[in-house]
């Protein structure tokens, strides 16, 4: 019995060497650890079992299920999974940072190479999970993590899950609001790898902003930011919305010329923007096509991911002072799920008047929630009580509802 | 996760005869050294999954004359035990009007199970439960462990205690369905059907899934791809219910193939799987007496019984004490009422809208 016997009891103590702790949230502890048997840092996500009523936890299994099977270069590895001491240990491999680090520190200045770099891994992550139909339905610039060697890597499985069974309703309660795909905006329970598209695109937008783009404060305001940057769309652009479930009629407006919007990006990038942010999903391009675009293939080719512009690593800042220039958006306070290494709290001390004088300087836009405001509004995310409901009440054909909270 | 090929499931789950022979050897010669070394076999789990060995026996006398009296099981009884217990995860799932995919995945999760562990160490009816909760689970149709427990009168603490272990294994699987609706779309093609074949096709796909409801109790889906197993189905259903000429079929199949396997080679394979289920046999509670008392004995000599023979009787929808569950009532237990279904469904609607 050796072999399950190990890996039941001692591993922890056996095979990984405990550093320190790296954050900490409600489903518990990530630290830092070293894999004895390959030299390799590793994070450790620590979540608490206790008396739960239902066990193992959703995200966690979801996690597990998928990361087993999914094995990329642009695909958090997932090096081990075991329990220990009324524990389940989530063991991955280290990452030092992660995208929205990146495009909030003031102190770095992306090049549209560097742009082209990060979208270029992460539409390659998402391209490998939609080939094994998986949808991610958390893309966002806090889930996408970088390694030590630069490289982009797609994390937080927990709310993926496998598509393509005919006929097979979702929820549409997936994603960060302001990266929500319209269609799920309108409800829309059967949908596809559209969704994580969107949702890439607002990162590339966010890349080239230096701010998330459409930072809706509800869902109805959301589509309202969609479309006072896009237009209203009509009905020859997406003739299946008005079907949606949660349809409504906004009242028209024309939107902007993308070039306004972003002023500082090539005919290429704003043509792949363009595609990207198709309202109707049918039309929109999909993560592969997004790859052979144009974009890709044209003008400088894309920084090596060891050369990209990151934030120093942790025990720097930490003893530096923080810069100068308050990052323009706050970031949610509690990140549980994160694998990396910045400090926590490091967003909230700093206040925000950065705005105005960006490096990147954005040209001032109307959508700019910031610009009415102090502070912008926190980043909506799922928080965790969400996903446990979600998990629990969502997507389930034959779930209970009520007493399956807890936490 | 439609890609067997990089799966987990093909490169660590699919094995040679000789392999599952020498793994179920292996566990039975190890739970043979429990028993007479401690005198009993049964592994307990705890909640975080860590386990406990029987204590070693220091009354030496008294051991000695347990040992003459206790028989561990022999490998044929452990797989005559699981078998039955294999029936009983697809009545459990059909009493709970499961999808087959939950049931195929359950049945995979306890053949995996068990090529680690004697039934000695763990009791399979522990086991089947975790391995349908879990399955439920991972197929994303959760069901509460106390529902499912309920529904069948166990202890759902067992199910979850149990649920940590499951997690040695990979949790995504293929069953030989989707498979079997695939051929079946293909052949469509194949026979350029009017209107009455397609109504045959139908029929051939129904009865193709019930072979493999029988496919999935043997060894096979440890030996087999699924698609393989699927193929074995599908012939086994032409057979009685012609409607395609099947070998021009697999022809067909296999010359629209790059590396595919010559058709004789998959031939032996579909052979083999046709043999093990004609060979599969149900036992019945009766056949399961002995075995199940030898059972108790050598998991736990000591004990009263701990192990009450309630799933020898055998659960059926129609027997069920509605009386005895809250499910009527609240609309809460799953197994009872398909009713409870549309009223679940109404309720989310509800909440969808706010």
């Amino acid at each position: 019995m050796a072999d399950l016997d190990q890996l039941l009891a001692k591993k922890v103590a056996d095979r990984y060497l405990k550093r320190e702790v790296l954050g900490e949230g409600t489903y518990g502890v990530v630290y830092k650890a070293i894999d004895t048997k390959t030299g390799q840092t590793v994070a450790i996500k620590k979540i608490r079992l206790g008396k739960q009523k239902e066990g193992v936890n959703f995200t966690a299994l979801r996690e597990i299920k998928l990361l087993k099977e999914l094995k990329d270069p642009n695909i958090i590895e997932l090096i081990d999974a075991f329990p220990h001491k009324g524990n389940l240990h989530l063991v991955f491999e280290f990452m030092e940072t992660d995208l929205e680090a990146v495009i909030r520190d003031r102190n770095i200045v992306l090049s549209p190479t560097d742009i082209k770099s990060y979208l270029q891994m992460t539409l390659k992550g998402l391209v490998f999970c939609h080939k094994k139909w998986v949808l991610h339905r958390d893309m966002k610039p806090n889930n996408l993590l970088i390694g030590p060697r630069g490289q982009l890597k797609l994390a937080d499985f927990g709310l993926a899950r496998i598509f393509g069974s005919p006929d097979r309703r979702f929820t549409h309660q997936v994603f960060a609001r302001w990266y929500r795909a319209p269609e799920l905006l309108f409800g829309a329970k059967q949908y596809g790898p559209g969704v994580d598209v969107w949702a890439a695109a607002c990162i590339f937008a966010e890349l080239l902003l230096r701010r998330p783009f459409l930072q809706g404060s509800s869902d109805i305001d959301q589509l309202g930011k969609i479309f006072a940057a896009f237009g209203t769309p009509k009905a020859s652009q997406w003739p299946d919305m008005i079907y949606l479930p949660d349809y409504v009629e906004y009242q028209f407006v024309p939107g902007q010329p993308l070039r306004t919007l972003f002023p500082m990006a090539n005919d290429d990038a704003l043509d792949l923007l363009s595609k990207m942010f198709a309202y109707d999903p049918k039309a929109r391009i999909s993560a592969q096509q997004a790859l052979e675009h144009r974009y890709f293939s044209s003008g400088p080719p894309p920084t090596e991911p060891a050369l990209l512009p990151r934030p120093p690593p942790k025990r720097e800042s930490v003893d530096s002072k923080p810069s100068d220039f308050g990052p323009t958006v706050l970031s949610p306070t509690r990140k549980s799920k994160r694998v990396i290494s910045h400090p926590e709290g490091y967003v909230d001390k700093v206040d925000d008047h950065g705005i105005g004088n960006e490096r990147s300087g954005p040209a001032p836009m109307s959508l700019d929630f910031s610009v009415f405001e102090a502070r912008p509004p926190a980043r909506p995310t799922i928080n965790s009580a969400d996903r446990t409901h979600l998990k629990r009440k969502l997507d389930l054909e034959f779930q209970i509802p009520e007493e399956e909270e807890e936490d | 996760m439609a890609d067997f090929l990089t799966s987990t499931h093909r490169a660590k789950w699919i094995f040679t005869p000789h392999d599952l022979k020498e793994k179920y050897k292996a566990a039975n010669h190890r739970a043979k050294q429990l028993l007479e070394k401690y005198g009993a076999t049964r592994v307990d789990v705890d909640l975080d999954g860590s386990l406990a060995y029987p204590e070693p026996q220091t009354d030496v006398k008294d051991n000695a004359e347990k040992h003459s009296r206790t028989k561990p099981l022999k490998i044929d009884e452990e797989q005559l035990l699981r078998a039955f217990y294999e029936f009983k995860i697809q009545d459990v799932c059909d009493a709970f009007k499961f999808p087959r995919k939950i049931q195929a995945t359950a049945l995979i999760y306890f053949k995996r199970f068990y090529l680690q562990w004697s039934v000695m160490e763990h009791h399979p009816k522990d086991i089947m439960l975790t391995c349908i909760y879990t399955a439920c689970k991972a197929e994303e149709n959760h069901v509460s462990a106390e529902e499912l427990g309920k529904g069948i009168d166990q202890d759902h603490q067992v199910i979850l205690n149990n649920e940590m272990i499951s997690l040695g294994f990979d949790l995504i699987v293929y069953s030989p369905y989707r498979s079997i609706d695939g051929f079946i779309n293909d052949m469509e093609d194949f026979i350029y059907s009017n209107n009455g074949q397609l109504q045959h096709l139908k029929d051939l796909q129904e009865t193709a899934k019930m072979v493999a409801d029988k496919t999935m109790r043997t060894e096979a889906p440890l030996l087999f791809s699924p698609g393989q197993l699927a193929l074995a189905a599908l012939r086994r259903a032409n057979e009685e219910y012609p409607v395609v000429n099947f070998e021009r079929y697999l022809n067909n199949v296999l010359s629209r193939q790059y590396s595919a396997r010559p058709v004789p080679e998959l031939t032996v394979y579909l052979d083999a799987i046709d043999q093990m289920v004609n060979n599969l046999v149900t036992p019945t509670a009766g056949d399961m007496k002995h075995i199940d008392r030898k059972l108790k004995y050598c998991r736990d000599p000591g004990s009263h019984e701990k192990y009450p023979l309630i799933l020898f009787v055998s659960f059926k929808y129609s027997e069920f004490d509605f009386n005895k569950h809250s499910c009527l009532t609240s609309g809460k237990c799953l197994n009872c009422s398909p009713i409870v279904y549309s009223n679940r469904s109404k309720k989310r609607k509800h909440r969808s809208k706010d």
